[in-house]
């Protein structure tokens, strides 16, 4: 044991004098999800946030004209891999900031056991669980994304506004569905709603005709969905059109997606309402979209946003902190909080400059404005989208 | 400084190796010892995790517990918890032979699995158990993961100390004399039945207490943390890699595998970008390749099962 610890830290020592770089680059980790069971959305994602460094780099660089640069890990969305990466992006790699993991379980366990003890500040574009609010992160843990926890409360009290306060509830069972399900439970049944039935599914099946039969019984004509479009829900939505289950579908952010109207068709799709957070500067939105449908990205794709903004952040965070890490969360906040010369999404140049003159920044980026909150939390807004033409448009706005 | 990051590094994956060296020889115990293929560690290594962490967590409403109990205490309710679930499933199926018995343990994992994601009130489900107290947790990075490793590997030499023991002891003689012919036992007057199911809940209770070491170290766990790849075939393939029915092969598998799969991963960040991510999915390759390499050039693992007793001088 002792012998194979001893032969491995020598053959460790020779491989990093080697691969020792001879240049200074700022360095951030990504730790994405590239295997594992999200593994098809990690691409789009780290392209958006690759986006964001490149346009740093083309726009005089970071700090005195250095390139920034990613190291990409794979946090495979599971603890074991997530601290791994963590690990070595933190001690051997070096990096200033961290963007991710993607997924929750991953983001508590990095953070618990290598971000926060390092003292390295961590942004999760798509790590959504109510759990990451709560962590004891000595103000390191940020994130993109707003909490589940705000999204189903929000889709709850303007489902009620709009007069329907008979549901039944269907999600995928994981962090994702289940912390939306339940925060629109509490706040539709807090606010007297009627929830007829509440039932999670796993994901994959070929058949949820008896699920759904069985969400039906309850007699209400309302099937909320939490779950993903290009995924189970797609398959639930179509088997409950098909058999006439429901007639009005609701779904979260996750239903938002160009897959069930390419599968089954805008005319199919009239009653189906789909809340999504909106940037709140639209402009912003507009803006990331065309730089990113030009680098050959999908700007539809979920999380390319947040992914954007979390990379574009922590770069601003360690311009403003002048590359000291134990700086970058309090320059984080700074850059975001609501005060100061408006930045949108790939203004960097423009940022670099009003830093170095010591003016107050505010970014607004793709997904939201980031103002955060004491838990580093963004609160988000949201829209309720409807099919229209075969593409989805704001139907009403949420509070 | 970077030798600070290095030493972090190492005794990061020396934490790890430690952790799933004594899943390894939980295995060893049930499968290298025994014989008996159980394919569902996931399961009591979760078992362990969690119960650990409801006995130790800070009380949380709208689940059981937390108990907010020491430490060790949570460490010993992972090892009974874990033995106590192993019993009767032991009992059931034990009376299957080699493929029944690992379809019938794959099942059981999956069905502990998805307990662990449905049931609020037990397990937190989805979100999972936060808050989960790490011991010398609150000390400087580095003298907490110096710290850290100390008790895994302590705890580890204990139970490899033990284990090898019980092995040389006529216990151990009796078990490998089942695993190699059962009739030859069996017409011996041994019992059989009751010493497979003692393998089968002692190495449980070992898979048990990995399972709280882990969930320790992240003071959270989340039903992700016990998905079967990295929490039953990883091991399974430490184990066959380093050599079943040999408790130093089985950690030496561990580290093995740990190593190329977590150093890989710095070799293939030196790749250009727009292949790096691409060439991540070589380490999986990696680990497969090794496996085929060893069984076809060395089936008995790296470090094989020792001779024992007569044979072995015979054949010198």
């Amino acid at each position: 044991m002792k012998k194979v610890h001893l032969a491995f830290a020598a053959t460790l020592l020779g491989a990093t004098a080697m691969a020792a770089p001879a240049h200074a680059d700022v360095k951030i980790g990504l730790l994405a999800g590239v295997s594992g069971p999200i593994a098809p959305m990690a691409p789009p994602m780290i392209d958006a946030a690759q986006l964001a460094v490149q346009q740093v780099n083309e726009q005089g660089g970071i700090l005195d004209g250095q390139k920034l640069v990613t190291v990409v890990g794979d946090s495979a969305c599971n603890p074991q891999n997530a601290t791994d990466a963590a690990t070595k992006a933190v001690n051997i790699e070096g990096v200033i900031a961290i963007v991710g993991p993607y997924c929750s379980g991953a983001v508590l366990a990095a953070a618990n056991s290598v971000t926060v003890p390092a003292g390295i500040t961590m942004i999760t574009p798509s790590g959504t669980s109510p759990e990451i609010s709560r962590l004891d992160d000595k103000d390191l843990v940020y994130r993109t994304v707003p909490s589940d926890d705000f999204q189903g409360r929000a889709l709850a009290r303007t489902l009620l506004e709009r007069g329907t306060d008979r549901v039944a509830v269907a999600y995928l069972n994981n962090d994702y569905g289940k912390g939306l399900a339940e925060a629109f439970k509490s706040e539709f049944e807090e606010r007297g709603g009627e929830i007829t039935a509440f039932a999670a599914h796993e994901d994959g099946k070929a058949s949820y005709r008896s699920d759904l039969a069985e969400l039906a019984a309850g007699g209400a004509d309302t099937l909320v969905i939490f779950d993903y479009g290009d995924g189970a829900g797609l398959t639930m939505l179509r088997q409950a059109l098909e058999n006439g289950f429901f007639e009005n579908f609701v779904g979260g952010d996750g239903m938002k997606s160009d897959a069930p109207i390419k599968a089954l068709g805008a005319e199919n799709l009239t009653t189906f309402t789909a809340s999504s957070p909106v940037g709140e500067t639209s402009q912003a939105l507009e803006l990331f979209n065309e730089v990113f449908k030009a680098a050959g990205g999908d700007p539809d794709a979920i999380f390319v946003t947040t992914s954007y903004d979390a990379t574009f952040l922590a770069a601003l965070a360690i311009e403003k902190a002048g590359g000291d890490k134990t700086k970058v969360a309090e320059a984080l906040r700074s850059v975001s909080d609501g005060r100061g010369e408006v930045i949108l999404p790939g203004e960097w140049r423009k940022a670099k400059e009003l830093i170095a003159a010591g003016t107050d920044i505010d970014y607004e980026g793709a997904a939201g404005d980031h103002d955060f909150d004491e838990r580093g939390d963004v609160p988000g807004a949201y829209a309720l989208f409807k099919v229209e033409d075969g593409a989805f448009v704001v139907d009403a706005e949420m509070k | 400084m970077e030798w600070l990051g290095l030493l972090n590094y190492a005794v990061f994956m020396a934490i790890f190796i430690c952790i799933y060296a004594l899943l390894a020889i939980g295995l060893n115990i049930q499968w290298g010892f025994t014989g008996l293929f159980n394919a569902g560690i996931a399961g009591f290594f979760a078992v362990g995790a969690y119960t650990s962490a409801i006995l130790t967590s800070p009380p949380e409403a709208g689940r059981v517990g937390g108990f907010d109990m020491p430490v060790p205490v949570g460490w010993a309710g992972a090892m009974v918890l874990a033995a106590l679930v192993a019993w009767p499933i032991g009992k059931v199926c034990l009376r299957f032979r080699s493929d029944y018995l690992a379809i019938a343990t794959i099942g059981i994992a999956e069905i502990i699995r998805l307990v662990i994601k449905s049931e609020d009130w037990l397990t937190g489900s989805a979100r999972g158990i936060t808050g989960i107290p790490r011991p010398f947790g609150d000390l400087p990075y580095i003298h907490s993961q110096l710290a850290y490793l100390a008790l895994v590997a302590g705890v580890l030499l204990v139970v490899y100390l033990l284990v090898e023991r019980q092995i040389r002891s006529p216990w151990g003689r009796m078990m490998r004399a089942i695993r190699d012919n059962e009739l030859a036992a069996r017409a011996m007057g041994k019992d059989v039945p009751s010493r497979r199911l003692e393998a089968f809940v002692f190495g449980a209770a070992l898979m048990g207490l990995g399972g709280a070491l882990f969930a320790h170290l992240n003071r959270a766990i989340t039903p992700e943390a016990i998905d079967p790849m990295v929490a039953t075939f990883l091991v399974w393939i430490m184990l066959i890699l380093g050599g079943s029915g040999n408790n130093r092969g089985a950690i030496l598998g561990v580290a093995v595998v740990w190593v190329i799969w977590s150093f890989s991963e710095i070799l293939t960040d030196r790749f250009p970008p727009e292949v790096a991510v691409k060439a991540k999915y070589i380490r999986v390759f990696l680990i497969g390749l090794m496996l085929q390499v060893v069984l076809r050039f060395r089936p008995e693992g790296i470090l094989p099962e020792p001779q024992r007793g007569a044979a072995a001088k015979e054949k010198r």
